[in-house]
């Protein structure tokens, strides 16, 4: 044995690709479904999403930029061809696009700020030991089930100008009264309020929940060493609490920012007549998606519409972005 | 590995097949959705809005034709025209048989290509029956029919003959229509009823705006599609401000839940009448039967409202579609559309027959319907109807409600509504 080992050695550089060459048909091929099970495999795991995405989601938003490139006017249908940037351009001086915009952001202000900061209260309660908490955590949750309809429809009649709920509250503490109520829907603040108060009804025990599960995971021996330092309970949810949930608290930013701004359901609803999407007499809660919906589906201009549909998009990456950085800042910058 | 490699393909494979398959799927019901099921079954599905009458027609036309299936679809006024709009443009999902309204019969008379042409079916026998401006009215340009009229409104004023009683007003139809020869006697009347009651006499001030517009020659645009505010807008606006101004209106939005409310708590008195309202008076608040009437609308006769039945092109079954439409058309049933909710026909041969003539209303106290109705219709010199009237209309409503609601000076309304008006007429 070990003679011919030593035999055969010394031809070695020549022989060996040779004698590797000899199982080459089995190993190969397992070296390529090995490699393809590492390299591919997972990339077509996966892919049904991106086709999907592709399907739905890409496909959508660039043939949505080529419509709004163009004329499109359902009521019209000789009013065709190509129209530059002319949709963008006239998005510049509409008035309603700019009204729309400034409703927009108030709204989201109102509804944003005021859910997170309570969220984040709520959440910090819901951390303590208490009574019955799972009964709370599902309990912060029930609006978030509710579909929009249904708590739309029924805050529209707290809302109401004659009987609402909200005017008799109001009528109790000495504001108007019953001869003369508030008309909820006449005026721009009055309006912003009403659907800020449905939007935050709505999200806040969701983020709530989102907050809680984050806090579960800061180790408790932290909290006691602030204790011991001398922290109370305020400086702790500043200074520990926020700190360590921040990833979570830039993920719902982001989220609210892209559902307030593209808030549709509650001021849709809101109105009396719903069909008409005017955001009111004057258009006081009109807001972009709104405006969006009326321009392609009442007034059947499509090809505006998409150009309106664009510049929202852009907003949103904007805002978004831009709240994502605040807020990392905020929270001192680790990310 | 290579056993879980293979797997893994199986999966992926598997995976996008059921994404085909899922894709396919809804391909297929799309274009599929049969009506015709194999025992030569056939579907027709109408929509339109309100109460058109149609629950008794249905029936009688399912007994007597055993393979055609009515689904009747009542919808939201807009929200039905909107919807035939997107499925003409989307080529598919329209209904067999569709209502559309004055209010939008320019726009989609535009449209000729995606109706049927009812002259195709063999409708010109009953161009002679019509009014003549109802036929034209639903005639493309290039002389295609895509509707057969249903109904027309007439211009009456409904009353409240309990309030009218508490209020110390006459109550009795004639001496009632004397009160109020002129629009500025209605105001006027309405000033006394407010004074006595401490209530609102009308329901809302765009229900002042719209009969008033109706009955001027003219409405917002001329046949050459120019929007004309000074002339009829102006003055029903003008009719409409005074109204307001005189705290008549309780600023109900129509067709709106609060509008409901308003019948039911007694909020107003009077409410402007074409012949298919009462079909709604009648739903809303059917408890209320008896204590309404019927007297003369200020400033004479006028129309608003009305309708045709149209037939999509894309449809599957055009043929019985028409079959069905051509027998709703008939006077036995448009006799029967006019009792059972009011809507009065566009054939005037009916308003002779003893049928209308001598038709008493029970709900609205015994008021005979058909004469009152079909005197205001005969009448008619219809207006023009521009393409954008309807957007323009509720330009000036919203206007109108701003002021209402008080954050808008009647004074500085004019302004802002013609601005409106312009604003909708080139959106």
């Amino acid at each position: 044995m070990a003679v011919s080992l030593t035999r055969s050695a010394p031809p070695a550089p020549a022989a060996e690709p040779a004698q590797r060459r000899a199982p080459e048909p089995e190993s190969k091929q397992r070296n390529w479904l090995h490699r393809f099970d590492n390299k591919r495999v997972p990339y077509l795991l996966f892919s049904p999403f991106f086709l999907l995405f592709a399907v739905f989601g890409l496909f959508p938003i660039v043939f949505n930029g080529i419509v709004a490139l163009r004329n499109w006017r359902l009521d019209d249908p000789t009013l065709t061809g190509w129209a530059g940037l002319a949709n963008f351009e006239r998005l510049i001086h509409d008035e309603d696009f700019w009204n729309a915009l400034v409703n927009t952001f108030g709204i989201f202000i109102l509804a944003t700020v005021p859910q997170l900061l309570i969220a984040l209260m709520l959440a910090n309660l819901l951390n303590r030991k208490l009574r019955a908490t799972s009964w709370w955590r599902v309990g912060v949750l029930l609006p978030y089930v509710t579909p929009v309809a249904a708590s739309t429809l029924v805050f529209a009649v707290v809302f109401s100008r004659d009987n609402g709920m909200a005017n008799w509250l109001l009528s109790l503490v000495g504001f108007g009264s019953q001869s003369d109520p508030l008309d909820w829907r006449a005026y721009k603040w009055s309006s912003w309020i009403a659907i800020a108060t449905m939007v935050n009804w709505k999200w806040i025990g969701y983020n709530a929940l989102l907050y809680l599960s984050a806090m579960q995971s800061i180790p408790k021996d932290v909290y006691e060493a602030a204790a011991v330092d001398g922290a109370g309970p305020w400086r702790q949810l500043w200074r520990i609490t926020v700190p360590m949930i921040q990833p979570v608290l830039i993920f719902t930013v982001v989220l609210s920012t892209i559902g307030g701004l593209q808030l549709f359901n509650e001021p849709m609803l809101f109105e009396e007549n719903p069909a008409a999407a005017s955001g009111g007499s004057n258009g006081q809660w009109q807001t972009i998606a709104q405006l969006i919906y009326k321009v392609g589906w009442k007034d059947l201009n499509l090809g505006y519409a998409a150009a309106m549909s664009w510049a929202l998009f852009l907003i949103i990456l904007i805002v978004a972005a831009l709240n994502a950085l605040v807020t990392n800042r905020l929270g001192g910058g680790r990310r | 590995m290579e056993r879980f490699a293979k797997r893994g393909v199986a999966l992926v494979a598997a995976g996008l097949a059921g994404t085909l398959a899922i894709a396919g799927c809804s391909g297929q019901s799309l274009e599929g959705g049969s009506d015709k099921a194999a025992d030569g079954q056939i579907t027709l599905k109408v929509n339109f809005w309100g109460d058109m009458g149609l629950d008794k027609l249905k029936a009688a036309y399912e007994k007597d034709h055993p393979n055609v299936k009515i689904v009747l679809n009542s919808g939201e006024y807009n929200a039905q025209h909107e919807d035939l709009q997107k499925k003409l443009v989307a080529g598919s999902g329209a209904p067999d048989i569709s209502a559309v309204d004055e209010g939008f019969i320019v726009q989609f008379r535009g449209q000729s290509d995606k109706f049927v042409n009812l002259l195709d079916k063999g409708a010109a026998s009953y161009e002679p029956k019509y009014l003549p401006w109802k036929w034209q009215q639903s005639m493309s340009a290039d002389k295609k029919q895509i509707g057969l009229g249903t109904d027309v409104g007439g211009l009456a004023m409904c009353y409240r003959t309990d309030l009218f009683k508490a209020a110390g007003l006459p109550t009795d139809r004639e001496s009632v229509s004397k009160l109020w020869p002129t629009w500025d006697d209605f105001i006027a009347t309405g000033k006394k009823y407010v004074a006595a009651t401490d209530k609102k006499f009308v329901d809302s001030g765009t229900n002042m705006f719209n009969p008033v517009l109706a009955q001027q020659p003219q409405g917002f645009y001329d046949e050459s599609e120019a929007l004309q505010m000074d002339v009829g807008p102006k003055v029903a606006f003008d009719v409409s401000m005074k109204a307001i101004e005189a705290g008549l209106s309780a600023n109900l939005a129509s067709f709106q839940p609060n509008w409901d409310q308003g019948f039911k708590k007694d909020q107003f008195a009077t409410l402007a009448c074409p012949a298919w309202m009462l079909g709604h008076i009648q739903d809303t608040a059917p408890e209320q039967k008896g204590k309404w009437d019927i007297a003369a609308i200020p400033g004479g006769g006028g129309n608003w409202g009305g309708s045709w039945w149209t037939i999509p092109s894309q449809g599957k079954n055009t043929d019985e579609a028409y079959k069905f439409v051509e027998w709703m058309v008939q006077p036995a049933q448009q006799i029967e559309v006019f009792k059972t909710v009011g809507n009065l026909p566009s054939q005037p041969a009916l308003y002779k027959d003893a049928a209308v003539l001598d038709y008493k209303k029970e709900f609205m106290s015994n008021a005979p319907t058909g004469q009152i109705f079909a005197a205001t219709a005969e009448g008619l010199k219809p207006q023009y109807l521009g393409k954008k009237n309807g957007p323009t209309r509720v330009a000036v409503e919203n206007v109108i409600t701003r002021v209402q609601q008080g954050s808008l000076k009647p004074e500085a309304a004019w302004p802002e509504a013609v601005k409106a008006a312009q604003k909708a007429a080139t959106s």
